[in-house]
């Protein structure tokens, strides 16, 4: 039988449910939106494997930011990829960023190569849309006055005007025992780039350029310019080539018993590479190269070889530059306070972003280009790769030259 | 077989060409407007490779050499001769026209026909690139790079549309190119000298001269394909400019369209981008599917279909008129 109280009782419960179905969409509304970005590369065609390793960069970091809880200036709103591939050319690469405009992306990350960087920064420009460059090392990219185009990472001439002092100091504190140069290229624009910058300025250094050799990609045999090498009989041997060639060249030297003074690369496809010291520890034993490289003394850079290894990754210079490129932007919507692009822009533009492991120092954009980037000189000592300069960053003291 | 007709010909080039225009002017979609740009440039190719593989039967593996030949014309004009790109782009096309009397010169003359013509054609182009990365004035490896200076008067267009507008300009030109072959006494000898060279000779027809003209308009239109490349992407080297991909998406989306035909190229360009456009879409998110798919459908498509998409259409077309009585 009811009686007073307990209807009091029961109106009471379903006014309380009552009221809790009808605020069940407010509470909805409350949750963290997402902020979605694009991230390009071309993960088929000729540079899959790089453009891979650049996506699962970008991913991981989107995972750690949105574990942490997202951007927290909107309410802990999550980062959601929009995932483009590029197919290795500028054409496909720009229809990506047609699309990604028109899903609605804040900003892009991307895109891995030179060439499809300045057709992508490009296409984003006409929307306003924020392009983070990852790799993209041409400094033709943000040379541009593009107001939408950002790069993290140093530009090639930086690191062939850092890698020639470094040549100097290296071979002067050795009592100068290396005096000739040849250059070994591949023929596109990285390769033929580097090379002519070397050979331009490393005579002013007192070096000989003793030959510069160009080769095709892909090349299957480095025997006949191995040969040539043998009677040149330079001192330094400086590669400017993708890994494949890389390490074909290294091995055919090694094959042939060709010991330079020193193996010098600046940007090199296999130096800076643990894939190719795992695969050939021999052949990459001494190798110098000045590339981008993480800070070794940020504990959080060990923690993400690890994870990149437990997921049958290398911890390739891809697969960081792009995971720093990732969180540089999420750094930026944060301090942007909004997902809109120009807000995003205006943030990118005065971004001070130092909670990084690169060894950069807080950013500090000119013209889109971080003035604070700089490539780190490492050597493979025991079957590892250990930076040598500079002093701030070194882990071993460096090996040159390699033979007397 | 019934005979083309001229006026039925141009009103559907008239048809074709408002059509396109309407989604180049009203279209606010970057994604419609891309994928309409890129499926032009594609139409454009492959319009230029039929002129001389489908109406005069010559078969080249190395239309990139034309390709090429106008994007580094258009590039060095402005960079080097600080032309208008406007004034470079005919230029760019005459450049690319003369390589291709240069080649149909060398080849023909010396009686190159069938597998060897395309064997030849694939190798000046392949010289063409090495050439491109020893020389300093194409900037060897480096490329070229044009400056980025957006504003119709320098042929760079803010939006898709210019491009869209400029683009479908070259196609009505080449189509009307082919029209033109069709009906004319010059596509009247090239198709005789594609038929049966012999005959044709013995009939007066001199299948030099004959093929030497359609190869320079074949270039031609090619060498404007470079051309637009250049002021779209703004970059070139040699590896995009005499690369072997140019030549083979030429001519594949000339075949699969239906080669000797006025709109097989068209079709076979824009079902190309379709099929490419979906896959990538649809199975992007695994690298290589949308290749593996795309591939698999080409094959398909070459297995079923020989006289390519016009084929198809017009053997549906007569079936539907054999069932109606």
């Amino acid at each position: 039988m009811s009686t007073p109280h307990n209807n009091r009782r029961r109106f009471i419960v379903q006014a309380g449910a009552a009221a809790s179905a009808l605020a069940l969409p407010l509470v909805s509304g409350a949750q963290p939106r997402t902020v979605k970005v694009g991230v390009l590369h071309p993960v088929t065609g000729a540079l899959a494997y790089s453009g891979q390793q650049c996506r699962e960069g970008a991913l991981m970091a989107i995972e750690d930011i949105n574990q942490a809880g997202g951007i927290k200036s909107l309410g802990g709103a999550r980062i959601e990829a929009l995932l483009g591939d590029a197919q290795s050319t500028p054409a496909a690469g720009t229809a990506e960023i047609e699309k990604m405009n028109e899903a609605g992306v804040s900003a892009v990350v991307g895109a891995f190569a030179s060439a499809i960087c300045l057709a992508t920064t490009q296409a984003a420009a006409k929307y306003n849309l924020p392009h983070v460059v990852d790799v993209g090392v041409a400094d033709q990219i943000v040379e541009r006055g593009l107001k939408n185009t950002f790069r993290f990472g140093p530009g090639y001439r930086k690191c062939a005007e850092i890698a020639m002092a470094n040549l100097q100091v290296l071979n002067t504190s050795a009592g100068k025992p290396a005096r000739s140069v040849m250059i070994v290229h591949e023929e596109s624009l990285f390769g033929t780039g580097t090379a002519q910058l070397l050979s331009r300025e490393l005579p002013g250094y007192g070096y000989e350029i003793k030959e510069v050799v160009k080769h095709a990609n892909p090349t299957r045999d480095f025997n006949n310019i191995v040969l040539r090498m043998k009677a040149v009989n330079p001192d330094i041997v400086i590669p400017a080539n993708y890994y494949n060639e890389y390490a074909l060249l290294v091995r055919t030297m090694q094959q042939q018993k060709v010991t330079p003074k020193a193996v010098y690369s600046v940007l090199g496809g296999a130096a800076s590479s643990y894939k190719f010291i795992k695969e050939f520890p021999q052949a990459a034993n001494g190798i110098i190269d000045c590339n981008h490289w993480f800070n070794p003394k940020d504990r959080r850079s060990a923690a993400l070889r690890k994870r990149a290894e437990a997921k049958g990754l290398f911890f390739s210079y891809e697969l960081f530059m792009t995971y720093t490129a990732m969180q540089l932007l999420a750094d930026a919507i944060e301090r942007a306070r909004s997902a809109d692009r120009a807000a995003i822009l205006a943030a990118l533009e005065s971004s001070t972003f130092s909670d990084h492991l690169m060894p950069y120092g807080p950013t500090r954009f000119v013209n889109g280009q971080n003035t604070g980037a700089q490539p780190l000189m490492t050597q493979v000592i025991k079957d590892d790769i250990r930076v040598i300069i500079p002093r701030e960053y070194r882990e071993a003291e460096p090996v040159f030259p390699l033979k007397a | 077989m019934k005979m083309p007709s001229l006026r039925r010909d141009l009103l559907h080039i008239a048809a074709f060409t408002a059509a396109v225009a309407l989604v180049g002017v009203f279209a606010r979609s970057g994604v419609v407007l891309n994928f309409t740009m890129m499926a032009l440039y594609a139409c454009l190719m492959a319009q230029a490779w039929n002129l001389l593989g489908g109406y005069g039967g010559q078969f080249s593996f190395g239309h990139a050499l034309f390709f090429g030949t106008g994007a580094y014309v258009q590039a060095i004009a402005q960079l080097g001769a600080g032309l208008n790109p406007w004034l470079a782009l005919p230029l760019a096309v005459l450049a690319a026209a003369a390589a291709g009397l240069g080649v149909g010169a060398l080849s023909f003359r010396w009686g190159l026909k069938g597998s060897y013509f395309a064997l030849v054609t694939l190798a000046f182009a392949e010289v063409a690139r090495i050439l491109a990365l020893s020389v300093d004035f194409t900037g060897g490896g480096v490329g070229l790079m044009v400056p980025l200076r957006t504003g119709a008067a320098h042929l760079q267009f803010a939006g898709r549309g210019g491009y869209v507008l400029l683009m479908l300009g070259l196609v009505v030109l080449a189509l009307l190119a082919t029209c033109w072959l069709r009906h004319s006494r010059f596509g009247a000898r090239l198709q005789a000298v594609r038929d049966n060279e012999d005959a044709a000779r013995a009939v007066g027809v001199d299948p030099l001269r004959v093929k030497l003209g359609a190869i320079g308009l074949s270039a031609g239109f090619m060498g404007a394909a470079g051309a637009f490349y250049v002021q779209v992407f703004q970059y070139i080297d040699p590896a995009i400019a005499y690369g072997p991909h140019t030549s083979v998406e030429a001519l594949v989306a000339a075949i699969v369209g239906g080669l000797g035909t006025l709109w097989g190229p068209v079709l076979g360009a824009l079902a190309l981008h379709l099929l490419a456009d979906l896959t990538r879409n649809l199975f992007g998110q695994l690298p290589g599917i949308n290749m593996v798919i795309y591939g698999a459908v080409l094959i398909l498509i070459v297995m079923f279909a020989p006289r390519g998409v016009m084929g198809l259409g017009q053997s549906a077309r007569a079936l539907w008129e054999r069932r109606r009585g």
